[in-house]
């Protein structure tokens, strides 16, 4: 009895190392994602919140962390983002970063990529993701706001830099539609062909010679004109800081900025 | 009135062959040229009365014929015979395309059609269950056609251009004016009744460089008919077959606008000329799952027409094949654009 507990005991530590080892590589991920400082969320969407981003963070290496305040201390928002994220990074020993940060102060909303994230998540994409979370951030939805951030900017993140992840040649239903439509109509043609096809055209009996325009006229007769203005497409307000920057502490990032 | 073409040789019955274009013997391999076949071996008998019945020269044995049949075989000993009072008068053809595709060749054509034939079941592309093969002249009507077309439209022009933050949207109307002289030559309209219009209309285009003044020969060894409907019966299904192409053209000569709607359009089309014509034509009979195909050929360019059977596992077999491979290809481009496979 006590030889095979003994036999056992080294089995159960290796178990035990294994265990710490994945632990560590899931520690490796902050335990703590959401900094809601302005008191934007209610306790359960801080809790699924939480769970959504641990779950994309260690699907990428990179964390994805969401930032609310109510002042910025007379900042600029990059500013006040740069120097929070110095201090998180040497914190939790992390250089890689997706950070959404929300100023309800001066009503803007900033959103950077660090270390590797920088390159996965860059300008163009920053401005995408913007381009889709603006309308919960004029709704009040900041937690929608976050989800879509962090579900997004994952998605894109599978993608190789520089490819624009929007493309139409990246949509599922393009790639199953078009060719559907192309099979359905070559199918088609051949199922309509099949008996022989009509292969005289206009011009199979006319008589060139004397088939002519006997008189033309086009006469200018009269002219309308219609004004309408340039649509500007800045559904939140204005943009700021596209193009990341770099912090106080000097980690370089990308990003971009609106106002709601 | 049975006429019969003798061999100057052998006196065997001469048909038209469709290699040479000549009158040749089955016998001795003689060959004539139509134009200058002897008189005196052009073999007629004339019926006394206007009897309905027709017999054969060689054998003595009644003709049996349709009403419109002009040109047909003795069913008792296969000589090839012309009712050449049903080809006289009003019923006299003007016109005809002689056969330029034998009837091996025929029969060789119609086996490849039906290999390239993509959808058709398995069992039918072999293509040897040709039950017959009927050469036929089939009677048409070639209309030369004029007319004029007045047509009044407005056509617009649009420009846009952007001045500071203003898009502004220029649309200059004009009144067009087209008057047109239309001519078209020899548009067929095939006048025999039991033959399908569509069937017809498919074989189109023939090449009217072979066309030829009719000559009885050119009929031998081969089945005819006589027109159905004359040429004022059938002038409506021409017109309706060239107002489509009168439409492009006008079309055609109304360039340069965004868009054009017609106010007034009046077509004027008159017949200036018909033909009576005889075109060549191979009827083929297949049998294929104890039902008949009817195709019928072209005899003079060889092209086949027809309803063949559909094979619905090949017809979903090319449908999952395009759509597939074409998923594959844009997967691919996806990927190659920095996109993920899955």
């Amino acid at each position: 009895m006590v030889n095979r507990l003994n036999w056992k005991a080294p089995f159960l530590f290796l178990v035990l190392c294994l265990a710490v080892f994945a632990g560590s590589t899931a520690v490796f991920a902050a335990d703590s994602h959401i900094y809601d400082n302005a008191g934007l969320l209610t306790e359960s969407e801080i809790g699924e919140l939480e769970a959504l981003a641990e779950e994309h963070s260690e699907k990428h290496g990179a964390d994805f962390l969401f930032l609310t305040t109510t002042t910025t201390n007379g900042q600029p928002v990059m500013t006040y983002m740069g120097d929070f994220f110095d201090e998180w990074a040497d914190e939790n020993n992390q250089e890689n970063a997706v950070l959404l940060t929300i100023d309800m102060g001066s009503r803007e909303v900033y959103l950077a990529g660090f270390g590797t994230a920088e390159t996965k998540l860059d300008n163009n994409r920053v401005q995408q993701v913007l381009d889709r979370i603006m309308p919960y951030m004029g709704a009040g939805d900041y937690g929608g706001a976050f989800r879509e951030t962090v579900l997004t900017a994952s998605r894109y993140m599978e993608f190789r830099p520089g490819a624009n992840p929007e493309s139409i040649f990246h949509k599922l239903w393009f790639q199953l539609g078009v060719p559907l439509l192309i099979a359905a109509a070559v199918v088609g043609s051949m199922v309509m062909n099949a008996g022989g096809r009509i292969t005289t055209t206009a011009r199979t009996y006319v008589d060139g010679t004397n088939t002519r325009v006997r008189s033309q006229q086009d006469r200018f007769r009269n002219k309308t004109v219609s004004r309408r203005r340039v649509p500007k497409n800045n559904g939140g307000g204005g943009g700021f800081g596209g193009g990341g920057g770099m912090t106080g502490g000097g980690r370089s990032f990308s990003g971009g900025g609106r106002s709601f | 009135m049975v006429t019969q073409y003798k061999c100057p040789n052998c006196g065997s019955d001469m048909a038209f062959d469709a290699e040479s274009g000549k009158l040749s013997c089955p016998n001795c391999g003689r060959q004539d040229d139509i134009e200058t076949f002897p008189e005196e071996n052009i073999l007629q008998e004339f019926d006394t009365e206007e009897a309905k019945e027709y017999h054969c020269e060689n054998c003595g044995a009644v003709i049996l014929t349709e009403a419109n049949t002009t040109a047909t075989h003795c069913s008792f000993c296969g000589a090839p015979v012309v009712l050449a009072e049903r080809l006289s008068g009003e019923f006299a053809p003007a016109k005809v395309i002689p056969f330029t595709i034998s009837k091996d060749e025929a029969v060789a054509a119609f086996k490849k059609w039906t290999r390239n034939g993509r959808l058709t079941p398995r069992g039918f592309m072999s293509g040897d269950r040709i039950k017959k093969m009927t050469g036929m002249y089939v009677p048409f009507w070639l209309y030369d056609i004029d007319g004029t077309a007045e047509v009044a439209a407005i056509g617009t022009r649009v420009r846009s251009y952007t001045r500071g933050d203003t898009i502004y949207t220029e649309t200059d109307f004009y009144d067009v004016y087209r008057g047109i002289d239309l001519s078209y030559l020899k548009v067929p309209a095939d006048a025999s009744e039991k033959m399908d219009d569509e069937l017809m209309d498919k074989l189109e285009p023939y090449d009217y460089s072979e066309l030829k003044d009719f000559k009885m020969p050119y009929l031998a060894g081969y089945l005819a008919e006589k027109y159905d409907y004359d040429d004022e019966a059938l002038f409506s299904r021409v017109e309706s077959k060239i107002v489509p192409y009168i439409d492009s053209y006008i079309q055609s000569t109304i360039a340069g606008y965004s868009t054009v709607s017609y106010t007034n359009k009046q077509i004027q089309a008159n017949k200036s000329k018909v033909y009576y014509t005889l075109f060549p034509v191979w009827m083929v009979y297949y049998d294929f799952e104890n039902k008949e195909h009817t195709f019928a050929m072209n005899g003079q360019t060889g092209k086949v027409v027809g309803k063949p059977p559909i094979s619905s596992g090949k017809v979903a077999a090319w449908f999952a094949g395009i759509a597939v491979s074409g998923f594959v290809v844009l997967k691919g481009i996806s990927y190659a654009m920095g996109g993920v496979l899955w």
